[in-house]
């Protein structure tokens, strides 16, 4: 159990912000568990659910990059909940577990991932470990592979997820035992 | 402040006995909007860190080039907050 307790659906009095509860559920993340536990906060829990159910499905990269580099970045935070969650939109893309771990692992040397894809995950790696590296330099690396409009979506989706996963970590939220 | 620090720095830290601690304080609607707050902050300064760019304007109000503002605020963040427009 979470040390902040999630709401019932029925005690989601807002009609969208249980619309957006149920997508968080439906997609698998950022899964109910996150989404009833934020919807203490109404007005802030839409802003925050819209926001990042965006940023996870829209855009000009690859969902099942976006996938693989959201666990990489839980399993940074060491929270055990998002780490375990899966996007069900992924998975229907064909996502796979050994690709999963193979970007938490020694993505640099995996044959899952090109070029553009190691550059991708380095970027969400060294975002966290060591910001310093992510210089001018890295930069121009990253264009080599990514427009400037898909690069700033990469970096706020990391930037976004990364603290929804430390956040997430606070509320002491167990792994689901099935999901 | 203590929370939101122990977030970042050492989230081992936080377990039931400390959250007994906090509700001494916070309730948990407040501790859901701390959490939020920060979801939105957490990262993005980062972020913006490696990102290079510097206020478009100076302490007095100019609109400044990245170059002027990078020489006026320097590469480290301060306050120039005493030096301010009223």
């Amino acid at each position: 159990m979470s040390f902040i307790e999630p709401l019932e659906l029925d005690q989601i009095e807002d009609a969208e912000l249980r619309d957006l509860v149920l997508r968080s559920e439906e997609l698998g993340v950022p899964g109910g568990t996150f989404a009833r536990i934020i919807a203490r906060k109404p007005e802030q829990a839409k802003a925050t659910l819209s926001v990042m159910l965006m940023k996870f499905t829209e855009g000009n990269i690859d969902h099942r990059l976006k996938e693989i580099i959201r666990v990489q970045l839980a399993r940074f935070a060491e929270d055990p909940h998002s780490s375990a969650l899966r996007s069900n939109k992924a998975l229907d893309m064909g996502v796979t577990e050994a690709e999963i771990d193979a970007g938490s692992g020694d993505y640099e040397d995996s044959e899952h991932f090109t070029e553009a894809e190691k550059v991708a995950l380095r970027y969400a790696d060294q975002m966290f470990l060591d910001s310093t590296k992510v210089d001018a330099a890295f930069y121009d690396e990253l264009k080599k592979h990514y427009s400037e409009p898909q690069i700033m979506e990469l970096g706020a989706f990391i930037a976004l997820f990364h603290a929804a996963h430390m956040v997430m970590r606070s509320f002491g939220a167990p792994a689901p035992t099935a999901h | 402040m203590r929370h939101v620090d122990l977030i970042v720095t050492d989230p081992d830290a936080i377990d039931a006995a400390y959250y007994k601690e906090l509700r001494q304080h916070l309730s948990d609607d407040e501790i859901v909007e701390l959490g939020n707050f920060l979801l939105f902050n957490l990262g993005y300064h980062t972020f913006f860190g490696t990102l290079k760019f510097y206020p478009m304007f100076s302490p007095d109000g100019r609109l400044v080039s990245q170059e002027e503002s990078e020489r006026l605020y320097g590469a480290a963040p301060s306050s120039l907050q005493a030096q301010a427009a009223e």
